[in-house]
């Protein structure tokens, strides 16, 4: 099943994790959640080459396109079968060479990308300028792209060697090269798509670790090892089988039975499970942030009182606690404390606190209470979140009343300014500024009552993107952050952690920020 | 004489089909117009504009009125193409002569469960009719009907998959590759989908033969002097023959409806996975790709167990 990136089947089956010791991990994460047997753990001994790995996927990908998918889902796919310009720190999300081995601002509105030689597709066509000049300009204009928007400040692309790109920019933007780590970054070959057209949805051919053998609707993804493959001794599996469990219960099964070796999106009730079975598990941080979108733009929340008294009546430990048997990091920013840009002055900026609520409420002209039209989704846990907020705002006076449907409807209606608030999720962006931008600017897509900015958010979101230097990123980050606190334009509840299950022989995973699964440093034990 | 009534009905059956399959077809259709969603927002990607999703509407053909894209969705059918998923882009009949094999076996595994286990069962109880036996029959048909099958499945899955792993927990192999393999990984799906067959066709078969057995004919059968196994045999089974074959045609055609949710318990790759994936993402080529096969399937066993009527009853064709 497909969904929209940002608004996943089903608020649990995300997934995110990155490596981290378990003193940090505890440290980072409130509630009572503790590392299975093999949770996090340093493979032991020497990675070994060869095997299948079988991995339960839990949607069907949308395309095996970058550039044509939609789904939040898809990238477990394509990781495999593609790799970006730029790559990622798994812990922290910070930008370090993909197949570009460097990269440069020479002015803030031009980027030089150097990119890798001896690189080859799957075809045995060349890895070059041309063909990375061929793959942005499709995102940029093919009328299947889904991704014209990551790549709206780039506003030409030149082969200024054979192995350099330069990218001329509408404006500053640090963000880019983050952008280039996920979909619009992922190179396909140009002989490919020109010869199969809409056909490379499900014939990819990009320059992965691993190239595709079948894609069977709906049952199974295969892709076998890339031979050529660019970095020395990888990828350690031969193979990888991914076959699609919908129902991810049943997905936990198949590797409780043993049929598969790794299943991934687990929600925290399966923890149990995991550990009754005695399978691995790999669980981490990401920057999937469940939280309350609210319509700032008209009554009742476009006075910054009643939506501060919203984030004080909530009472987050609870929240996590009740919904999340305890294993999310209460969220008080869009960013989880294992980020680069965290900025811990920020946590516990709304203290829980009724009588604060129901003051700041009284004060806004509501003091007999206050109706909320809030929109959210049928599904179970979904609507489980729905009555634990609508039973702690009551607390202060609020009157929530829900509409429900399915994620892709509800959340376009929300967004077309029906509804005071959205009870859904923010998936994350690799790079934190896109975060800002996407949500707060006057036209983005997440601002639901296009409401203006303060001039200060405005002037930092785009600071944020102007440098590329990180210690003055992070600070006006910051200020970004601190403003949204101040202004509660949203109102965060958790991060939910990644919950991953693998049978004894799964060595070497990493779990990374972004919450998407990567399977390169896999190997599987004798 | 026979014969020839045979071959008309089969001919005014035939002459049935097309008005059936494309009022089913047409109905499905509209019902998807009706339930909210568009899959137009689902495939736009990040952030869609409403620009953006009237072009996939526009791309995808859904800006037509809805008389023409059904009209060509019939007629592209009516040439043996069924059309790509949109979500997907394989194309669907491809999609459905691969995935048809596999419920098909679980169906007919089911049915054949159900038959082997309920027709014993209800002979047995015919025979003793208030006895003990007739009891138990009744206890094990009235659990059967009672406990959902999915219910079921997992108590299955547990425990002859994950503690005694005798068998797989999910997952189907193709019966042409590995038949051993195949029949294995469909065991329990069919175990699951044949409780509420054996109790359907245990009580129908007890009913019918009771009823048959304690009537005048029998009597004088008895009278006659004709063994109780040449009674039951030849002429009881006989007699209740034509409420066993309505039976398993109407079973055959519920246990293809059952397997939307088996298949999801067992993550079995078959139709049923198939309709509920895009009927939830309105993916409408798939679903009527789905539903014209369903109703095909359906409506040629009626035709087969009705033509089965009249061999087993040769009063049925001449009526």
């Amino acid at each position: 099943m497909t969904r929209s990136p940002d608004f996943p089947s089903s608020l649990d089956d995300t997934e995110q994790p990155l490596r981290v010791s378990r003193r940090e991990m505890i440290g980072l994460i409130t509630g009572a959640f503790t590392a299975g047997p093999s949770a996090l753990a340093i493979a032991q001994g020497a990675p070994r080459r060869g095997g299948v790995l079988k991995v339960a996927a839990p949607a069907n990908p949308s395309s095996l396109d970058p550039a044509t998918g939609g789904a939040g889902t898809d990238h477990v796919f394509l990781f495999t079968m593609f790799d970006t310009l730029v790559e990622w720190e798994y812990a922290t999300l910070q930008a370090r060479p993909g197949l570009a081995e460097s990269w440069s601002f020479t002015d803030p509105k031009t980027m030089v990308l150097n990119l890798r030689k001896g690189v080859v597709f799957h075809d045995g066509t060349a890895f070059d300028a041309a063909a990375v000049k061929f793959n942005l300009e499709r995102a940029k204009t093919a009328p299947r792209s889904n991704i014209k928007a990551d790549l709206a400040t780039v506003d030409s692309v030149e082969a200024t060697g054979s192995h350099q790109v330069t990218l001329k920019l509408n404006q500053p933007d640090a963000a880019l090269p983050l952008i280039l780590s996920d979909r619009a970054g992922m190179m396909a070959s140009p002989k490919a798509i020109q010869a199969l057209g809409n056909e490379h949805d499900r014939k990819p051919v990009g320059t992965g670790p691993w190239r595709l053998v079948n894609w069977s609707d709906g049952e199974k993804v295969s892709v076998t090892r890339n031979e050529k493959y660019w970095k020395a001794g990888m990828p350690y599996l031969d193979g990888i089988e991914m076959q699609i469990i919908i129902e991810v219960n049943t997905g936990l099964r198949s590797v409780v039975a043993g049929q598969n070796d790794y299943v991934y999106f687990l929600s925290p009730q399966q923890r149990a499970i995991i550990d009754r079975s005695k399978l691995g598990a790999n669980s981490g941080p990401t920057l999937y942030c469940v939280q309350l979108y609210m319509n700032y733009g008209r009554p009742p929340l476009n006075d910054v009182r009643v939506r501060r008294a919203i984030n004080h009546a909530i009472d987050r430990e609870s929240f996590v606690k009740a919904t999340m048997a305890g294993l999310a990091e209460a969220a008080w920013t869009q960013l989880p404390s294992a980020h680069w840009a965290f900025d811990k002055s920020l946590v516990n900026a709304w203290p829980h606190n009724i009588d604060t609520a129901k003051k700041l409420l009284a004060e806004a002209g509501h003091k007999d209470g206050l109706d909320l039209n809030l929109i959210g989704y049928t599904d179970q846990r979904a609507v489980q979140r729905q009555e634990v907020l609508m039973e702690q705002l009551r607390k202060a006076g609020f009157r929530v009343k829900f509409t429900n449907g399915s994620i892709a409807d509800m959340s376009a209606k929300f967004f077309a300014q029906n509804g005071d608030g959205l009870l859904s999720a923010w998936t994350g962006r690799p790079d934190p500024s896109l975060t800002f931008s996407l949500m707060y600017m006057k036209s983005a897509y997440f601002n639901a009552g296009k409401a203006e900015p303060a001039p200060e958010l405005t002037a930092a979101i785009l600071a944020s993107r102007a440098s590329t230097d990180i210690e003055v990123r992070k600070r006006e980050l910051s200020k970004v952050m601190k403003i949204i606190s101040d202004q509660a334009l949203v109102a965060p509840l958790f991060f939910q952690l990644e919950l991953d299950a693998h049978g004894k022989k799964v060595q070497g995973y990493r779990t990374n920020l972004l919450g998407k699964p990567k399977f390169e440093n896999v190997w599987l034990s004798e | 004489m026979l014969a020839l009534d045979r071959w008309k009905l089969i001919g005014w059956r035939l002459l049935q089909f097309v008005p059936v399959i494309v009022m089913a077809t047409f109905i499905v259709f509209g019902l998807m117009q009706l339930v909210p969603g568009d899959i137009a927002v689902t495939l736009a990607g990040e952030n869609p504009s409403a620009a953006r999703i009237a072009e996939l509407r526009g791309l995808l053909g859904l800006d037509r009125p809805l008389l023409a894209q059904y009209g060509h969705w019939l007629w592209d059918a009516l040439h043996f193409d069924l059309g790509r998923s949109m979500l997907s882009g394989e194309p669907v009949l491809q999609s459905i002569l691969k995935r048809f094999p596999t419920t098909l076996q679980i169906v007919l595994m089911a049915l054949s469960l159900s038959l082997l286990i309920g027709v014993p069962m209800g002979i047995l109880a015919a025979l003793r009719p208030h006895s003990r036996v007739d009891a138990f029959v009744t206890s094990v048909a009235s659990l059967g009907v009672a406990l959902p099958n999915f219910w079921l499945a997992m108590l299955l899955v547990s425990f002859f998959a994950l503690n005694l792993g005798w068998l797989p927990a999910t997952g189907a192999v193709d019966f042409l590759k590995d038949p051993a393999a195949s029949l294995k990984s469909a065991i329990l799906p069919a175990c699951a989908l044949a409780a509420g067959g054996v109790a359907e066709i245990a009580r129908q078969l007890r009913g019918s033969l009771v009823e048959v057995l304690s009537s005048q004919f029998v009597r004088t059968l008895h009278a006659k002097g004709l063994s109780p196994s040449a009674i039951l045999w030849r002429h009881g089974l006989k007699n209740v023959s034509v409420n066993l074959l309505t039976v398993i045609g109407l079973m055959f055609n519920r246990l293809l409806g059952a397997t939307v949710v088996i298949e999801a318990v067992f993550a079995i790759p078959g139709v049923g996975s198939m309709v509920v994936a895009s009927a939830i993402q309105k993916d409408f080529p798939v679903i009527q790709g789905v539903v014209l096969a369903m109703v095909l399937i359906v409506i040629s066993l009626n035709l087969l167990i009705d033509v089965l009527y009249t061999i087993v009853d040769p009063r049925v064709g001449r009526a």
